[in-house]
C-alpha cells in the first residue's frame, strides 16, 4: 500500500515527529484522509434543523424539574465545544505532523463551529430573555458544576500549551495524555452523558429539534472520536514504548476524574427529581462508557458496570424516520459515478 | 472565557447568582405521591403484583426484573402517574431482548388508558359519546345514532381486543389519535370506544353494518387513513388524505388564492400536491410593471412558510409536495431547493419535490440529445397536453425557436439524479403513463396534471377542480394462514371497506369548493394495502422469489376485482357517478387493459364483470392506490404497504418519541431453532439489524430476512409493474440504495420507466458516518470493509 519509502538507516518518520509535512504522495495515513471525505459527505447546516415544537414542548409539556435539566444542560453546551476547539487549535493541529491529518483537523474545527452555531441557534430560542442568555454563557464561570467540567478541560488544554515539539518520549506522553484526555473524557464522556440526557428526553417525544440537531452533531463527535483513537492506534504502532504502565495509570486517574466532574454535574441536572433518570444510572451509565474508552485504548475495563440506559441502545439503530413527523437524517452529499443505462441495481 | 481563570472562577462559584430553577434537595427514602397528594413509600410487592397480572398468558415475561428497574429509576416524591408510566417504558424497553415485553407494555398502556377513562366518570362507550357532544368534539348524526343504539353497541365493545396491540401502536393511538377533551386534555375514549366511534360514523347508519366495521376494525385487520381516524364522527369530518392542487394560474392573485387553499386544506389534515408549472420563469417580462420576474422560487419559499405555519392542530404538521415538469426553465433552481448549502431564501425544507416527467425526455436522455427549456408562458398549452399531442406541441415550439435555453438532456436527468440521491427529494413522477392508464382521463380536457403528496394518487383537475382522494388500507398479515392468503376473506374486506369508503365521499367536510365539486362529480376512492411482508415471512417468501411476485400481483387483481365488483353493485343502487360517460370504464377498458403482460387469473369472470359495468357503471371512478401507510402500519402492527422490511431491528422516530421495533417473525423463527440468545442478539445489533453474516442462521431463513438494503432493487420494480396491471390509481414505491452512484441510479429510473411505473417516491439512502455504537461491546469503528463482488459500493477502494 501507501508505506512511505525511506532510507534503511533513518528512523522511519512518526505522527508525532515535530514539523509541519506537506507531502501527499505516497499518503501515510490514507485512513485519515477517507475520514475526511467521509465527514464532508455528511455535511448539515443549523438552517436544517426544525426547532418549532420545542418550544411549546419547553412551555407546556415540561415539568420544573425537566426545565432545570435543559437549562443546565444548554449552559454546559453553550461553552463545550469552543473549548474543544481551542484545544484542537492550540495543540492538536499543532503536533500530529502529516498533511492528511490536518486536512481532517481543518474538517473537524469547521464541525466543532456549526455545534457552536447550532447550541447557540439553541439557545437563543429556548433562553427568550437576553439576561438568562448571558446567564448561560457565564455559567462555565457561576455554576459549580459546570465550572468544575470547564476546569478539568483547562487543565488538559494547559498541559501541553507550552510545548513547541514533541522532541522527547516525556513530551509525546503529554501530548498523548491530552489526546485521550479530549477524546475519551471530553467528547467520550462529557459529550455523551449530556446525549443521554437529550436522548431520554427524545425517547418521550420530546424536544425534537434538540434531539434532530444533536444526532448529527452526535455524528459528527463519534467521528471525532474514532480519529482520535485511530491516530492514537498509529503512534501506539509507531512508537509503542511510549505506551508504558506510567501512562496507563495516569489515563485511568484522569478518567476517575473526569467520572467524577460529570457525577457532580449529574447531581446539579437531575437535582429537580426526574423520573427514569437518576444521579445513581447516570454514575452508572459514565463507568460504563468509561470501560469502553478503556476498552478503545487496549486496556483492561475498569467498572465492570452494564448500561442502565435502554434509551442509549435507541440511539444505535438504524433510524427509520416516518416522514411526516420528522425530516430524515440520514442523506448523504454528493453522489459519484457516470450515467449508465446497464448497471446492476 | 480565560483559560487561565477557570480554576479561579470555579472556586468563587459558590457565592455567584444562581442560574436554578429548583434547588437541590437531599433524596430520602423513596417515596410516591399518589393522585390525592397523599405520599407513601414505594411498594416493591405491589409493582410486582401489578406487572404480574398485566403478563398474564406472556411466558417469556419476568415481572421482578421490570418492577426492580423501575424503582431504579424513580425519585422520591414522584408522581403514580409517573410511576405507571416509568413501568411502561421500562418494559418497553426491554423488547429488543424478548418481544413479549412489548406486549406487556402495551398491556400496562392500556390500563393507564382506561384508568383516565373511567376517571372521569365514563363507563361504557354510550356515556363517552354523549360526553364528547356535550364537549362539542361529536357531531349530532353520530350522537344521535348512538343514543338510539346505546344498548347494542356498549354489549359489542371488545376491551379484550386491545390486547392485539403492540406498545407502539397502542401509544401512537393514545398520543395522537384518541379524542381528548378540550380543557382537561384527557382522553375521552378507549382504544375500543375509538374503532366503534369510527364504525358508527362510516357504519351508514345501519347497526349490523356498524358492528360488522367495528369487529374488522378491532381486529386490526383494515384501517381508514389518518384523517378519517382522526376526524370521523367528530363536528370537522374532514377524512379525505389527498388534495391534488393544479398550477395557480400565472397571476399574484391566483398564486395567493392557492397560498389559502394550501392552508385551509393543511388545516384538517390534508397532504397536498401541487403544481407550479404554469407560473412563469426567472427572468419572464411582467408587462403590468415592466419588469421581469424572479421565477418560482420566491413564490415556493413562501409557500414553504406557510406551510410550517399550519401544524394540522397539534396533530402532524403540515405537508405539501410541489410538482415541476421538467421542460420548465427553472427546473434548475427548483431541484436545488431543499440542498443543504447555498442562499437560505432559495431554500424550501418544508416543501416536497416531484419532477412531472413526459416521456419524451426520458426518450432525449436515452438518445443522449438536447432537451430545450422554455418560460411557461411563451407556450401556455404545454400543461394541459400529453403523449402525442404534448410532443408534437412541444416539438412545434422548439422548431419555431420559442425556447429559452437548450441543454443536453442527460445533463438535466444527471441533476435529477443528484438530487433524489443527496435530499432523498426530487421524485420521478412519469406524465404520460399516468395519463394514458388513467380512468378519468379518456376525453381530452381531462387531464392529471400531478400526482399527491405520496405519488400513489393520480386523478384529473384543473384550475377550478380540485383532486380529492380518502383512503384505507386492507392489513394483509390479517388474512394469511400457514397455507397462504385466505382470499374470501380477502374480498369480503375489499367489499367492506369500498362501501365505508364511497360513504365517506358523501359525508366529507371540504374545506375548498373546488374539491366537493370534483368529488361530486368523480367519486373516487383508494383501497391500499398495508403488510405485505409479514406475509411473505410468515410464508418463508424471499421477496425477490416468483412465488413471491405471483402472490403479491394475485392480491392485487383479487382486490381490483372484488373492488369494482362492489362499486358496480352501488352504481346498480345508487346510480354510477355524475361523470361515468366520459371514463375508461364506460367505453369497457380497464385497467390491465393497458398492460399487456397482464394475465387475469379468471378470465371469464373479468368479462362478466366488463359488461356489467358498461350495464350499470360504476359508483366510482377509481378505487385502488397503494399508499405509504406509515403510521397506521404501527397502529396494526405490520410492515408498511408493499415495502420489504427495513431491517431486523430498528428504532422508529415519531411524535410520540423513539421506539425500539424488532422483527417478531424472525425471533420466532430463531426460538424455534434454539438461536435466540443474547450473543446472536449483539451480533445482530451490531449488523445494524442485518443477519447475513450469522453463519449460525440457515441460509433459507438468511435469504427470507434480507432487509431492503440487501434486495436487488430491480426486485421491487417488478413486483410494483406486475401489480400496476391492477392498480387504477398509483403506488408510493420508495426505493433503496445504501450509498448511491449515478450509474446504478440512473439505471434503476429509466428502468422503472421502461417497465411502465407512473410514480415512484423517495430514494432511500445511509448516512456516510454512523454515530459510535455505545451499547455493544467491541462495536467496529470503521463502517465500510472492502467487498470484491462489490466494488461499486465500496468506500475504501476509490
Amino acid at each position: 500500500m501507501n508505506t512511505p519509502i525511506a532510507p534503511a538507516s533513518a528512523p522511519p518518520p512518526c505522527l508525532l515527529d515535530p514539523g509541519y509535512a506537506l507531502t501527499l504522495r505516497p499518503m501515510r495515513y490514507p485512513q485519515f484522509y477517507d475520514m475526511y471525505r467521509a465527514a464532508i459527505r455528511n455535511t448539515w447546516t443549523v438552517e436544517e434543523v426544525d426547532f418549532s415544537g420545542d418550544v411549546n414542548d419547553l412551555r407546556q409539556k415540561m415539568s420544573p424539574a425537566e426545565r432545570h435539566l435543559i437549562e443546565r444542560l444548554v449552559a454546559f453546551f453553550a461553552t463545550g465545544d469552543s473549548i474543544v476547539s481551542n484545544n484542537l487549535v492550540l495543540n492538536l493541529y499543532r503536533h500530529l505532523n502529516a498533511p492528511e491529518a490536518r486536512m481532517y483537523l481543518s474538517r473537524q474545527l469547521y464541525e466543532e463551529a456549526l455545534h457552536v452555531q447550532f447550541y447557540l441557534t439553541l439557545l437563543d430560542t429556548y433562553l427568550p430573555d437576553p439576561a438568562a442568555r448571558q446567564a448561560a454563557f457565564a455559567a462555565v464561570d457561576n455554576i459549580p458544576s459546570i465550572a468544575h467540567k470547564a476546569a478539568f478541560c483547562c487543565k488538559w488544554i494547559d498541559s501541553v500549551r507550552q510545548l513547541d515539539a514533541l522532541d522527547t518520549p516525556q513530551k509525546r506522553r503529554r501530548f498523548l495524555l491530552n489526546q485521550i484526555g479530549f477524546a475519551a473524557c471530553i467528547e467520550g464522556l462529557f459529550f455523551f452523558a449530556a446525549f443521554a440526557y437529550v436522548y431520554f428526553l427524545r425517547a418521550r417525544g420530546l424536544l425534537h429539534g434538540l434531539a434532530a440537531g444533536t444526532n448529527w452533531v452526535f455524528r459528527d463527535e463519534s467521528c471525532h472520536m474514532a480519529f482520535a483513537f485511530a491516530a492514537i492506534e498509529v503512534v501506539r504502532a509507531e512508537q509503542p514504548e511510549l505506551f508504558d504502565a506510567g501512562l496507563e495509570a495516569q489515563v485511568r486517574a484522569m478518567l476517575a476524574e473526569a467520572i467524577d466532574c460529570e457525577a457532580e454535574f449529574a447531581r446539579d441536572v437531575l437535582a429537580g427529581g426526574i423520573a427514569g433518570l437518576s444521579p445513581a444510572q447516570m454514575r452508572q451509565y459514565l463507568e460504563y462508557v468509561a470501560d469502553q474508552r478503556l476498552r478503545q485504548l487496549g486496556y483492561a475495563p475498569q467498572y465492570g458496570a452494564g448500561n442502565p440506559f435502554p434509551f442509549m441502545e435507541l440511539q444505535d439503530m438504524q433510524e427509520l424516520a416516518n416522514f411526516f413527523e420528522r425530516r430524515v437524517s440520514a442523506y448523504q452529499v454528493g453522489v459519484s459515478g457516470e450515467l449508465r443505462f446497464d448497471s446492476s441495481f | 472565557m480565560q483559560l487561565q481563570d477557570t480554576q479561579a472562577a470555579a472556586a468563587s462559584a459558590a457565592a455567584a447568582p444562581a442560574f436554578s430553577l429548583t434547588p437541590p434537595h437531599a433524596p430520602a427514602g423513596m417515596r410516591v405521591t399518589k393522585r390525592n397528594g397523599t405520599r407513601e413509600a414505594v411498594d416493591l410487592n405491589k409493582i410486582v403484583r401489578a406487572v404480574t397480572r398485566a403478563a398474564e398468558g406472556l411466558h417469556a415475561v419476568e415481572p421482578l426484573p421490570v418492577a426492580l428497574k423501575t424503582i431504579g429509576g424513580l425519585y422520591d416524591g414522584a408522581t403514580t402517574r409517573e410511576l405507571d408510566e416509568l413501568s411502561i417504558r421500562t418494559a418497553a424497553a426491554l423488547t429488543a431482548e424478548e418481544p413479549e415485553y412489548g406486549l406487556l407494555a402495551a398491556r400496562l398502556l392500556a390500563q393507564v388508558i382506561a384508568k383516565e377513562v373511567r376517571g372521569q366518570d365514563l363507563q361504557s362507550y354510550s356515556q363517552a359519546t354523549a360526553r364528547g357532544a356535550q364537549a362539542g368534539l361529536i357531531n349530532a348524526r353520530v350522537r344521535d345514532f348512538v343514543a338510539a343504539h346505546a344498548r347494542k353497541l356498549d354489549d359489542a365493545i371488545d376491551d379484550g381486543a386491545s390486547r392485539r396491540f403492540e406498545y407502539f401502536g397502542l401509544r401512537t393511538l393514545y398520543d395522537r389519535y384518541l379524542l381528548r377533551h378540550p380543557q382537561s386534555r384527557l382522553v375521552l375514549e378507549t382504544p375500543q370506544y375509538f374503532f366503534m366511534r369510527i364504525a358508527c360514523a362510516l357504519g351508514g347508519g345501519e347497526i349490523g353494518e356498524t358492528l360488522q366495521l367495528y369487529r374488522t376494525l378491532a381486529a386490526l385487520d383494515y384501517l381508514p387513513s389518518s384523517p378519517t381516524l382522526f376526524n370521523a364522527g367528530t363536528c370537522h369530518e374532514q377524512m379525505s388524505s389527498c388534495y391534488l392542487l393544479d398550477s395557480p394560474g400565472d397571476s399574484l392573485q391566483a398564486i395567493y388564492a392557492r397560498y389559502g387553499d394550501v392552508a385551509m386544506l393543511s388545516k384538517f389534515a390534508g397532504g397536498i400536491g401541487l403544481s407550479y408549472t404554469r407560473i412563469r420563469a426567472r427572468g419572464s417580462l411582467i408587462r403590468g410593471t415592466n419588469g421581469k420576474s424572479n421565477g418560482v422560487v420566491p413564490w415556493l419559499k413562501t409557500l414553504d412558510a406557510s406551510v410550517a405555519a399550519v401544524n394540522q392542530g397539534g396533530k402532524r404538521k403540515g405537508a405539501c409536495c410541489v410538482y415541476l415538469e421538467p421542460w420548465h426553465a427553472d427546473i434548475e433552481d427548483f431541484l436545488e431547493l431543499r440542498d443543504n448549502t447555498g442562499d437560505p431564501a432559495r431554500r424550501t425544507y418544508n416543501l416536497n419535490l416531484a419532477n412531472w416527467i413526459p416521456d419524451l425526455f426520458m426518450r432525449r436522455v436515452e438518445q443522449d440529445a438536447a432537451w430545450t427549456l422554455f418560460d411557461p408562458k411563451d407556450v401556455p398549452g404545454l400543461p394541459d397536453l400529453w403523449g402525442d399531442d404534448f410532443e408534437r406541441a412541444y416539438q412545434a415550439a422548439e422548431a419555431r425557436g420559442t425556447g429559452l435555453r437548450r441543454i443536453p438532456a442527460r445533463a438535466l436527468y444527471t441533476r435529477m439524479l443528484k438530487t433524489l440521491a443527496e435530499t432523498g427529494n426530487g421524485w420521478f413522477t412519469f406524465k404520460d403513463r399516468s395519463n394514458a392508464t388513467c380512468n378519468q382521463a379518456a376525453r381530452s380536457g381531462n387531464v392529471v396534471h400531478l400526482s399527491n403528496l405520496c405519488t400513489e394518487i393520480l386523478e384529473v383537475g384543473s384550475e377550478d377542480e380540485t383532486a380529492v382522494c380518502n383512503l384505507a388500507s386492507i392489513n394483509l398479515a390479517g388474512h394469511v394462514t400457514d397455507e397462504g392468503i385466505d382470499f374470501d376473506k380477502l374480498a369480503a374486506t375489499v367489499r367492506q371497506a369500498v362501501r365505508q369508503l364511497d360513504r365517506v365521499i358523501d359525508l366529507n367536510y371540504y374545506p375548498i369548493e373546488g374539491a366537493r365539486r370534483s368529488n361530486a362529480r368523480w367519486r373516487p376512492v383508494g383501497l391500499g394495502v398495508m403488510g405485505l411482508q409479514d406475509v411473505f415471512f410468515r410464508l418463508r417468501l424471499p421477496f425477490d422469489g416468483p412465488e413471491a411476485l405471483a402472490l403479491s400481483t394475485r392480491v392485487a387483481e383479487e382486490m381490483y376485482f372484488h373492488a369494482l365488483d362492489t362499486s358496480c353493485a352501488l352504481a346498480e343502487q345508487h346510480g354510477a357517478h355524475a361523470a361515468f360517460a366520459d371514463t375508461r370504464a364506460a367505453q369497457g377498458v380497464l385497467q390491465f387493459d393497458h398492460w399487456p403482460e397482464a394475465r387475469p387469473h379468471d378470465a371469464e369472470r373479468w368479462e362478466a364483470l366488463r359488461a356489467r359495468i358498461r350495464r350499470h357503471g360504476l359508483r366510482n371512478s377509481l378505487l385502488i392506490a397503494i399508499a405509504p401507510t406509515a403510521t397506521i402500519a404501527s397502529i396494526a402492527g405490520c410492515c408498511e404497504c408493499i415495502e420489504p422490511q427495513v431491517s431486523n431491528l430498528f428504532k422508529r422516530e415519531t411524535l410520540s418519541g423513539d421506539f425500539l421495533v424488532v422483527n417478531r417473525h424472525l425471533v420466532e423463527e430463531l426460538k424455534r431453532l434454539g438461536l435466540w440468545t443474547t450473543e446472536l442478539r449483539e451480533a445482530i445489533k451490531r449488523a445494524e439489524g442485518s443477519i447475513q453474516g450469522i453463519e449460525a442462521i440457515p441460509e433459507p431463513l438468511r435469504r427470507v430476512y434480507r432487509t431492503v438494503w440487501e434486495l436487488p432493487q430491480k426486485a421491487l420494480i417488478d413486483l410494483a409493474a406486475a401489480r400496476g396491471a391492477w392498480i387504477d390509481q398509483s403506488q408510493s414505491l420508495n426505493l433503496f440504495m445504501a450509498t448511491p452512484n449515478l450509474g446504478a441510479l440512473s439505471s434503476m429510473y429509466m428502468y422503472a420507466w421502461k417497465k411502465g411505473l407512473k410514480t415512484t417516491y423517495y430514494l432511500r439512502s445511509r448516512p456516510a458516518t454512523r454515530i459510535a455504537q455505545t451499547t455493544v461491546a467491541g462495536a467496529p469503528v470503521q463502517a465500510a470493509a472492502c467487498s470484491l463482488e462489490n466494488p461499486g459500493h465500496c468506500e475504501a477502494c476509490q
